[in-house]
């Protein structure tokens, strides 16, 4: 017990305190797979190492970049800092955007587990990885035609160089472990808020939560708030979605696209590798185009497909 | 990073390993994580200590990240026109995404290149342990590996169950749910709780008598006479923040019994359907009450 704390307040702290270490546990693996496998591809991947198999028009790489998902699949955790290191590496920044957007939706665990949990719905297992595709694709093509200093921290710009980088395990273990101390600064502090807000702000059995399933206008965003603020994993959320009841297509479908690109632990991990003006910008951007591409998908081809929503 | 930094980044990387492979070994991951996730903690504990140790006994590549200005040639295959004004070397730099040429330009971050320049990277050996330490630490100290009463409240509790088909039939619990020696269905509390949707079923399972288990909490919804108590299980994807609590009405003929909250229980009675300001919800009229073991794990993992 916690002196002159009120019994609310102490049943939020050990519920944040739960709550923040179900998500560490969870995380943290991953996150330090993403930053192995980024210290060592830091290391001995040559540089500009994509050029050779990436297309030499830019739009076309830009494309063949929002699929590699489904060859490498990385959760939104992992995939953070593994385009970290390459960017260092010479793959272009409008490229690694565009991976690291689609990678967390257009990947096969993703497009299994939607399938199942919305009760072997193809609609919206399609939708979902559709859409993410998509408008990762959409972002990366405008970012394409934007000066990458504008975008990428200038730390990130000045080891894009034509360094000379012994390739020995012992320099891809300090390449490791320093992308893991600042992946992982950035993840606790996600993580931390997201305990908090879950705790504090966010009650989804409230009268004005459940009143939002009725109109999927009000409902997709206030669905892609509620994923910015539980900050789910990619893999397994859709079964989330599928059983917040009553919402319509547009807003489970909007949660399970902006999540994945979008989420309060991500916008930490993306100041690793972003200017935080761009995070700010993208964030607004991937809310505008995820809420409008999903109220297009429900309002138009949901009628024409009549998913199943469980 | 200095020799001294990257011995107590590794030290770090060491506790946080420790952390992980430590709620492996204790079990505690069972209340926090799905099974599936339990081999990567594990495994990630393992492998971020191995990392964490390596970098303490051999904290430094000298030439890791030393960098050589002399001449770069930046094929960022992104060439544009601007100069940066380095002040003492001659970098060829690009940071442009639309035209696609090679050129030399300077560029001006006010630092030698003679010294091999490093920005500033990282957080700082202070800020990084505070900011990932101190929320672990308070995580680890307030944590009862549960959430309390009023989070179970917040993660669905005391929720009608959506009106929809329940996954099962009349004859389905026939076929497949054993029943113990006193004839009674065990019928998962799941089961019980979806059942309380699917009105079609509501006469066809009322009064069948039950045992059904899970553990014990405060019932708030139409316990006006203090004669209910709820029982509940809690279902997780992923882990515990993902959590969605399923619960059940337990109707006492006497105020409510002993056990305290928590408390995992088997529940005899007759399942029952009541509705309340217009939903359905589940009840199970208590016969009788016995302690329960506790399962392997508490979480009921939602259909992958």
């Amino acid at each position: 017990m916690v002196p002159f704390v009120s019994e609310a307040t102490q049943a939020q702290l050990q519920d944040g305190s739960f709550q923040f270490l179900a998500i560490f546990l969870e995380g943290i693996p991953f996150i330090f797979l993403g930053t192995l496998v980024s210290g060592f591809l830091g290391t001995f991947l040559p540089r500009n190492a994509f050029e050779r198999f990436l297309p030499k028009n830019r739009t076309a790489a830009v494309l063949v970049s929002g699929l590699l998902g489904a060859i490498f699949p990385v959760c939104e955790c992992a995939v953070v800092p593994v385009i970290r290191r390459l960017v260092r590496n010479g793959l272009p920044a409008s490229c690694a955007l565009a991976y690291m957007l689609a990678a967390p939706i257009f990947n096969p665990v993703t497009a299994i587990s939607t399938y199942k949990a919305f009760n072997d719905s193809w609609f919206m297992a399609g939708s979902r990885l559709g859409l993410g595709y998509l408008i990762a694709i959409i972002v990366a093509l405008v970012m394409a035609k934007v000066a990458h200093s504008k975008y990428i921290k200038a730390s990130e710009l000045e080891h894009a160089h034509d360094h000379e980088h012994p390739r020995t395990l012992s320099a891809a273990m300090n390449n490791s472990l320093k992308d893991l101390m600042d992946v992982g600064v950035y993840f606790a502090i996600g993580v931390t808020l997201t305990a908090l807000l879950k705790t504090t702000l966010i009650d989804p059995t409230t009268d004005f939560w459940k009143s939002l399933a009725e109109n999927s206008l009000a409902g997709t965003p206030a669905m892609m708030g509620l994923a910015f603020i539980l900050s789910l994993c990619s893999t397994s959320d859709a079964f989330i979605a599928a059983n917040i009841a009553n919402f319509r297509e547009a807003p489970k479908l909007a949660f399970m696209v902006f999540g994945p690109m979008m989420d309060a632990k991500l916008i930490f991990l993306y100041s690793t590798v972003f200017r935080w003006k761009f995070i700010i910008g993208l964030l607004l951007a991937l809310f505008l185009l995820t809420g409008a591409f999903s109220l297009f998908v429900e309002f138009s081809l949901a009628k024409i497909w009549e998913p199943k929503i469980p | 990073m200095t020799t001294i930094e990257t011995r107590l980044f590794g030290l770090l990387a060491t506790i946080w390993g420790g952390v992980l492979i430590y709620f492996y070994a204790s079990l505690r991951v069972n209340k926090y994580l799905a099974e599936n996730f339990h081999l990567f903690v594990l495994v990630g504990g393992i492998g971020i200590c191995i990392l964490g140790v390596y970098s303490m006994i051999s904290p430094k590549d000298k030439t890791s990240e030393t960098h050589s200005c002399h001449g770069h040639d930046h094929h960022d295959h992104d060439a544009h026109d601007h100069d940066h004004s380095h002040s003492h070397c001659d970098h060829d730099h690009s940071g442009h995404e639309t035209c696609q040429h090679d050129h030399d330009h300077d560029h001006d971050h006010g630092e030698s290149c003679d010294g091999h320049h490093h920005h500033d990277e990282g957080h700082g050996l202070a800020t990084t342990y505070l900011l990932t330490l101190v929320p672990l630490i308070i995580a680890m100290t307030f944590t009862k590996d549960r959430f309390s009463d009023l989070g179970l409240a917040r993660q669905g509790a005391y929720e009608a169950p959506p009106e929809s088909r329940a996954p099962f039939t009349r004859e389905d619990l026939e076929k497949n749910v054993p029943k113990n020696a006193q004839g009674e269905f065990q019928l998962s509390l799941v089961n019980a709780y979806y059942a309380g949707g699917d009105k079609e079923l509501h006469d066809v399972l009322d009064g069948l008598p039950v045992e059904i288990q899970g553990r014990l909490m405060p019932e708030k919804v139409n316990n006006q006479d203090g004669m209910r108590r709820r029982i509940f299980r809690t279902f997780i994807s992923c882990c515990a923040a993902d959590a969605t609590v399923a619960g059940v009405s337990l109707l006492f003929d006497t105020p409510t019994p002993d056990p305290p909250n928590q408390t995992w229980v088997k529940a005899h009675g007759k399942l029952t359907f009541e509705e309340h300001q217009g939903r359905s919800y589940t009840v199970v009229k208590v016969s009788s009450l016995e302690a329960a073991e506790e399962p392997y794990s508490e979480f009921i993992q939602r259909n992958r």
